[in-house]
């Protein structure tokens, strides 16, 4: 016979138990934190120009403005690039995003509420194209508009969207970013009893103010978190708008409109881009300092969707 | 007809609808441009070259390594997420998530930083493995691009199984662990294969992140996004074309697969 009485297995020292447990779970949870937090915090020290990245430079001699190179963080405060690059990524994405939102929302209701023959094949579609690689997003709208109906249509009309600030930055970013603020859009239409809207056109309202006084209130924080969700996204882009936007920077000034002289957008590109732009370049200390800007653009978002307790997102 | 459509305000389905087609056709023929432009003659051709399938099955093997490590550590750190709540929880998360929302062409680079400093130049130093311009690169970027991510699916596969259950089973009489992976884990089995699969099709879209931190090597690091843009800047029309065909139809066999096995998945 066994020292302890069986009934005692079931009451051994449940806190200490509990103790164990969670800290098994927070390790991993901490990892993550860690991992992330080190990522970031271990390349501050880029930021700073060494010796022999100045011996390397006056070995190659790279450009003009190797003085301002030297400097911390590659002076970029001093570089009208940069402060054109900032306003054109502050600027497309929410264009980007307003116009992703006017299509999306009612999309979203569409494929929430009515009965579209094939709506799960509509679904698989929506949502392989957020694991599309970026680099075939942005050769398949290469291939839509530089090619066949599309590109004579172009040609007729007398302008390109491939290799353009304003319908091509923005169809790229557009791509990607929709399909994910509809996830989040159709996630929150989802939650919404559809009951509420009959009761409410068995009262007399039309369709049309069914949905904006009663579903539309009822969704705001699932809206907002896509909203939220689908900015980002177009801020984070990158692949397609490499491959069909490419770099601006070094393009002649004849290439831009008045319009985008006027906003300050002109010969600058997607912050993303310019980081990789110019890190390939050799000016790193440079590209990092836009990296970490772009850091905390993204940190301050992905807080404020924490903060709204966003559902249904993956992103 | 003018009155009733707007009295009644059935204009509001009606554009609904409408937009909702429209949506549909353009990332139908976004898609279906690539077969149109390459034609079914040579879809066969460079489906049967030896060159396609070895990228294609470095892609699938590069993956599902990143996609262990990923799960290893996100299914736990979900859960953890998803039951425990802790003093400046919103700043963790935002912290954790940080990886999937700043640009991946960023965590390339970020990458630079930490594998040259404390645990990885031990690493390199002593068990001779470097990480960097080679595949243990390709699968530090899987890995570092998912895991958060996967951590986030996990999560919402975890949220959707009430905490009753957990309570029942442990005033049972059964441990935390028992209770975790007794009960817990098998209700939760749907939500991690559906969110297994959705990571699986993640890493192996990842392009951005190599672009600064592992570059491709012909044969070695060329994983299949990362071809695309090798051979395009090669030229190679037909190349590029042709595994633009193979990436999308791999994210489509896998988003279905992720439909059929989770059902009704809360992710999406």
């Amino acid at each position: 016979m066994s020292g302890n009485p069986p009934t005692m297995a079931g009451t051994r020292s449940a806190t200490g138990d509990r103790t164990i447990f969670k800290s098994f779970f927070y390790s991993f949870t901490g990892f993550m934190f860690l991992f992330s937090a080190y990522l970031f915090l271990s390349n501050l020290d880029q930021l700073v120009v060494t010796e022999a990245a100045i011996k390397t430079r006056e070995i190659t001699s790279w450009g003009e403005d190797r003085e301002v190179m030297n400097m911390f963080a590659g002076g970029f405060w001093r570089d009208a690039y940069f402060w054109k690059s900032l306003n054109l990524t502050l600027m497309v994405p929410v264009i980007t995003t307003l116009i992703a939102s006017l299509v999306g929302i009612p999309t979203a209701y569409a494929l929430s509420r009515y009965r579209i023959p094939g709506k799960a094949a509509i679904e698989v579609l929506f949502s392989s194209v957020m694991v599309i690689p970026a680099s075939s997003v942005g050769l398949c709208l290469i291939v839509m508009f530089n090619y066949g109906p599309f590109w004579n249509l172009q040609q007729q009309l007398g302008f390109r969207f491939a290799h353009s600030i304003f319908p091509g930055m923005i169809l790229a970013s557009f791509v990607l970013s929709f399909a994910l603020g509809l996830s989040a859009w159709k996630a929150a239409f989802d939650g919404v009893n559809p009951r509420f809207e009959h009761v409410a056109r068995s009262l007399g309202s039309s369709r049309w103010r069914a949905f904006r006084t009663v579903t539309l209130p009822i969704s705001k924080s699932g809206l907002v978190a896509g909203v939220i969700l689908a900015w980002t996204r177009a801020m984070a882009e990158f692949g397609a708008v490499l491959f069909f936007c490419g770099t601006f920077r070094e393009l002649p000034p004849a290439r831009f409109s008045d319009l985008e002289k006027v906003l300050h957008i002109d010969q600058a590109d997607f912050l993303s881009v310019a980081i990789w732009a110019q890190i390939e370049y050799g000016n790193v200390e440079y590209g990092f300092a836009l990296a970490f800007i772009l850091v905390i653009i993204g940190g301050l978002s992905v807080y404020a969707m924490h903060r709204i307790g966003a559902k249904g997102y993956i992103w | 007809m003018q009155n009733a459509l707007w009295q009644r305000g059935t204009w509001w389905p009606a554009l609904a609808i409408f937009l909702a087609l429209a949506t549909i056709t353009f990332y139908l023929i976004l898609i279906a441009s690539n077969w149109i432009y390459l034609g079914l003659g040579d879809t066969f051709y460079f489906f049967t070259q030896p060159r396609m399938w070895q990228r294609f099955w470095l892609t699938v093997w590069t993956s599902t390594v990143s996609t262990c490590f990923s799960l290893i550590i996100g299914i736990p750190a979900g859960y953890a997420l998803s039951r425990f709540s802790f003093s400046c929880r919103n700043v963790f998360a935002s912290v954790i998530d940080l990886p999937i929302v700043v640009s991946p062409a960023v965590i390339g680079a970020f990458l630079f930083g930490i594998t040259t400093r404390f645990p990885f130049d031990l690493i390199s130093e002593h068990y001779n493995i470097y990480i960097g311009r080679n595949v243990y690169g390709v699968l530090l970027v899987q890995f570092t691009v998912t895991c958060a991510f996967c951590a986030r699916l996990m999560k919402a596969a975890f949220d959707s199984i009430p905490p009753k259950f957990e309570s029942v089973s442990r005033s049972l009489g059964a441990s935390n662990f028992r209770t975790f992976f007794k009960v817990v884990l098998p209700m939760a089995k749907n939500g991690i294969m559906a969110s297994m699969i959705v990571v699986w099709a993640r890493a192996a879209a990842e392009w951005e992140g190599l672009m600064l931190f592992v570059g491709a090597s012909e044969g070695k690091t060329d994983i299949m996004p990362f071809a695309i843009y090798l051979d395009w800047n090669g030229g190679m029309m037909g190349w590029v074309v042709s595994m633009t065909i193979v990436c999308i139809l791999m994210a489509v066999t896998a988003m279905t697969a992720m439909r059929l096995i989770g059902g009704k998945s809360h992710v999406w």
